[in-house]
C-alpha cells in the first residue's frame, strides 16, 4: 500500500477490498443498515466500491421503537440513493406486545435477533455486511466474526491468510450465513473524520441540542444522550479527540446484566 | 477411541446424599444403586457459601475461593457500589480441562460462561446468556440447535405456569442427554463432564413434591431422577475397565421453612442505612452504613480504603465484626436459632484473592434460607420456594475405590476437584 496514503485512505481501501471480495464470493448478500453513522458510512463505502450503485439490498431491522428522526432519514436516503430496502420486523412478537418493559434482553432478542433471522431465512442471504467496529464496547462487539479468531473471537484482519475467502465458504456451508465486517478496524473517530471528509449525511440526533447529543443511536427506549455542545461534525471530531467517555455510555450497556439479574431473581436470589 | 483410561464426571446439581441414597435404595435409580454398591459413596461438604456459582468453580479447579476468586453469583464494585456478575473470565485458577493432555468435553458446568477456546468441546452452564458465547467450537451451534439444546430452563415460568416449567425441565433434560450422546460418539475425548441442573430447579420449587407422595408433581419428580439414572446406565454400559466414573453434587438440599432477610436485620439494627427516600439498593446506601450482605449471606464491612464511601476504620473493624457475630448468633425466629455457624474469612478462605472475600459468611440452621435482597420489608417470610441449599450433605460417588485412597475423611468440593485433577493429569 502506498505510504503516502492518509490513514483514512488506507482504511477506505481495505474496506472496499473486503466489500468487493465478499460480494464476488457470495453474491446473495445484503447489508444491515441501522441508519446510524457506522452503517451509513458502510453504505457509502459500498456505493463507492460499486461506482455509485447498490448491487444488493439494504436491511433495516425495525423494532418500531426507533427515533422518528431515524425513520425520516431512512426514507429520505432510500429514495435519494435508490436503495432496495428490506424492512425486517418480528411481526409475531410485536403482535404479542413485545417491548422493552418485558426485559431489555428479551426485547432486543425478539425484535432484533429474531427479526434478522427471519429476514435471512426469507431471502436466503448467504452473507451479511455489518458496520461493527472492534473498538465498540458492549454486547454488539461479540458478534460472530471470521476465523481465524484470537482468544476473544475477534478477527485480526492483518493476520488473514490470502486464501481467507475459501475458509469463509467452508464456514458458510455449515452455518446459516457469514458476517462480513468491513469497518472492523475503524475507530469511532475514524468514522466521524470520514463522514466529515466525504460529507456523508448523518441523523441529526448526533448533533447537540440543549447541550445534549447522542453518540450512539438505536431504540428511543434504550438510548440516552450525553452532555455535549458539539452541534456540527467538525465539533464532534474535536470533541472525540479530547473526550474519554465511552461511546456507548449513554446506551443500555447492561443488557446482559439485566438478563442475569432476571435469571437469578427467578431462583430467589438478588 | 483412545485406549488410555478415561474420566467421566457426572454432576447432579444440588442433589443431597440422603436423596440419592433413598432413590438408590427404593429402586428409583437402580443403576446408581449398583455403582454405590461396588464403589465409594460419601457425603461431601459444599463450598461456603453453599451455592453453585462457588461450588462448581471449586470442583473444576480443586481450589478454594481464596484461590479461584469466585465468592458468589454477584459482587459489589468497591468504587461504585454497583453489582457485577462474576463469570468464567473472573475465574483465577485453571479448570482441570486445561491441565488434561487429551481432549475434554465439558457440558453445562455452572459458572463457566462465556466459553473460551480449549482442547475439546465446552458448552457453558448457568448463567449462560448468549448461545453463541456458550458454545466452543462454534461449528457445534447448528448441531446443538438441531438437538433443541437449551442452556437452561426458564425458572420464571415456575412462578406463573408450573406445567410449562416442568415441560421445559423435561425438554432440557432430554436435549442435554442427546447432546451428550452426540458428543460422546463424535469426539475422541479423554475426559467427559456432564452436569444435570434440572435437579436443583426442581428442588427449589418442588421439594414438597419430593416429600409428599400425594403431591401432583411427585411422579414427575421421580421420573426426572429415573431418566437421569437411565442416562447414567447408558454411560456405564459404555465404560471399559480402567475408566473412572465420578458422580457428584455441588451442595445438598432440604425443606425450606422460612426465608430470612439478612439486610433487613442489618438495617433494623443500624448497621445498614439508605439515603433518605431512596430505593433500598446498594448504590443508595448512606455513608453511615457499617455492613451489608450479598446473596446468600456474605457480610461485608463497609471499610475505609476498601469501599469508596467506607465508614469503618481498620481500628474499628474488629469491634464491628464482633458486634455482627453477636447479633447473628443470638438471632431467633419462632423460638429457634437461625444461624448455625458464622465464619470469618481467614478461617475458610486462603489464597491471593482473600482481599475480595466477604468478611463474614453465615450458615443457616435447618429450614432457614438466608437471603441478601435489600428490598424486603420483613425479616422473615415464606415465598414460593419449598427447598433450599444445604452445606454438609452434597455427595461424592466414585466407581473405583482405589481412587479415593487419599481422600480426607470429611471431603469437601475442593477435595473432589483435586481428585478429578489427579485422574485427568
Ligand atoms: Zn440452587
Amino acid at each position: 500500500m502506498d505510504s503516502n496514503l492518509s490513514h483514512l485512505d488506507k482504511l477506505e481501501n481495505q474496506s472496499i477490498f473486503i466489500i468487493r471480495e465478499a460480494y464476488s464470493q457470495f453474491r446473495d448478500v445484503a447489508m444491515l443498515w441501522s441508519i446510524g453513522k457506522d452503517s451509513t458510512a458502510l453504505l457509502w463505502l459500498v456505493r463507492k466500491a460499486f461506482f455509485g450503485k447498490m448491487p444488493f439490498p439494504v436491511v433495516h431491522i425495525d423494532t418500531t421503537y426507533k427515533f422518528k428522526e431515524i425513520y425520516d432519514f431512512r426514507d429520505k436516503y432510500t429514495k435519494e440513493w435508490d436503495l432496495s430496502l428490506i424492512v425486517a420486523k418480528n411481526e409475531e412478537a410485536l403482535g404479542e406486545n413485545m417491548g422493552p418493559t418485558k426485559g431489555k434482553f428479551q426485547c432486543c432478542n425478539e425484535l432484533k435477533t429474531v427479526a434478522l433471522k427471519q429476514a435471512i431465512a426469507k431471502h436466503g442471504f448467504k452473507a451479511l455486511y455489518l458496520g461493527i467496529r472492534r473498538d465498540e464496547h458492549g454486547i454488539r462487539a461479540k458478534e460472530r466474526v471470521f476465523s481465524p479468531r484470537d482468544e476473544d473471537f475477534e478477527w485480526d484482519y492483518k493476520n488473514q491468510p490470502p486464501e481467507l475467502w475459501d475458509q469463509y465458504k467452508t464456514k458458510a456451508a455449515e452455518e446459516e450465513h457469514i458476517r462480513v465486517h468491513p469497518l472492523l478496524g475503524w475507530r469511532e473517530i475514524d468514522v466521524w473524520e470520514y463522514v466529515q471528509r466525504e460529507k456523508i449525511p448523518a441523523v441529526n440526533l448526533y448533533f447537540a441540542r440543549n447541550s445534549k447529543r447522542y453518540r450512539s443511536i438505536g431504540c428511543a427506549t434504550c438510548c440516552s444522550p450525553v452532555d455535549s455542545e458539539a452541534d456540527t461534525i467538525d465539533k464532534i471530531v474535536e470533541e472525540l479527540k479530547t473526550s474519554r467517555i465511552s461511546e456507548r455510555s449513554g446506551r443500555a450497556q447492561d443488557k446482559e446484566d439485566d438478563y442475569m439479574m432476571q435469571k437469578l431473581r427467578s431462583l430467589g436470589y438478588m | 477411541m483412545s485406549a488410555n483410561p478415561r474420566t467421566i464426571i457426572i454432576g447432579l446439581d444440588g442433589v443431597p446424599f440422603g436423596m440419592l441414597k433413598a432413590f438408590a435404595d427404593a429402586g428409583v435409580m437402580p443403576c446408581t444403586r449398583a455403582i454405590i454398591r461396588d464403589g465409594f459413596f460419601t457425603p461431601m461438604q459444599s463450598s461456603i457459601p453453599e451455592v453453585s456459582s462457588v461450588a462448581w468453580p471449586s470442583i473444576i479447579t480443586g481450589h478454594n475461593p481464596g484461590q479461584h476468586g469466585i465468592f458468589g453469583f454477584v459482587d459489589m464494585i468497591p468504587d461504585s457500589y454497583k453489582f457485577r456478575f462474576p463469570n468464567f473470565k473472573d475465574l483465577k485458577a485453571e479448570p482441570f480441562w486445561n491441565l488434561c493432555s487429551g481432549q475434554a468435553v465439558i457440558v453445562n458446568v455452572p459458572s463457566t460462561y462465556p466459553v473460551r477456546p480449549m482442547n475439546g468441546v465446552h458448552i457453558s452452564g448457568f448463567v449462560s446468556i448468549d448461545f453463541e458465547k456458550s458454545v466452543y467450537p462454534q461449528s457445534l451451534l447448528l448441531e446443538l440447535r438441531k438437538l433443541d439444546y437449551r442452556l437452561d430452563v426458564d425458572a420464571r415460568k415456575a412462578h406463573t405456569a408450573m406445567d410449562e416449567f416442568l415441560q421445559d425441565v423435561d425438554k432440557s433434560l432430554t436435549a442435554r442427554i442427546k447432546a451428550h450422546q452426540f458428543l460422546w460418539d463424535n469426539y475422541d475425548w479423554q475426559v467427559f463432564m456432564l452436569v444435570f441442573t434440572g435437579t436443583d430447579r426442581l428442588m427449589h420449587f418442588l421439594w414438597d413434591a419430593y416429600e409428599d407422595p400425594a403431591h401432583k408433581h411427585h411422579d414427575f419428580f421421580l421420573d426426572h431422577f429415573k431418566k437421569i439414572d437411565q442416562a447414567i446406565a447408558e454411560i456405564t454400559a459404555k465404560l471399559t475397565a480402567p475408566d473412572s466414573l465420578i458422580i457428584l453434587s455441588d451442595h445438598g438440599f432440604e425443606k425450606l421453612e422460612k426465608e430470612v432477610y439478612v439486610n433487613h436485620l442489618l438495617a433494623s439494627e443500624g448497621f445498614l442505612a439508605f439515603e433518605q427516600g431512596a430505593e433500598p439498593k446498594p448504590v443508595n446506601m448512606a455513608s453511615a452504613t457499617k455492613a451489608f450482605a450479598l446473596d446468600p449471606a456474605r457480610l461485608y464491612i463497609n471499610q475505609k480504603g476498601k469501599f469508596q464511601a467506607g465508614s469503618v476504620s481498620e481500628a474499628d473493624k474488629s469491634a464491628c465484626l464482633a458486634d455482627l457475630e453477636q447479633l447473628f448468633s443470638s438471632l431467633e425466629i419462632d423460638g429457634r436459632k437461625v444461624i448455625k455457624h458464622i465464619y470469618r474469612k481467614q478461617d475458610i478462605y486462603a489464597g491471593p484473592h482473600l482481599n475480595s472475600a466477604p468478611d463474614l459468611v453465615l450458615l443457616a440452621d435447618t429450614g432457614f434460607n438466608l437471603k441478601g435482597a435489600m428490598t424486603s420489608k420483613q425479616l422473615a417470610a415464606k415465598g414460593p420456594f419449598t427447598g433450599k441449599h444445604t452445606y454438609p450433605d452434597a455427595f461424592l460417588l466414585v466407581n473405583n475405590k482405589d481412587l479415593t485412597a487419599d481422600l480426607s475423611e470429611n471431603p469437601c468440593v475442593t477435595d473432589a476437584g483435586k481428585l478429578i485433577k489427579s485422574c485427568v493429569s
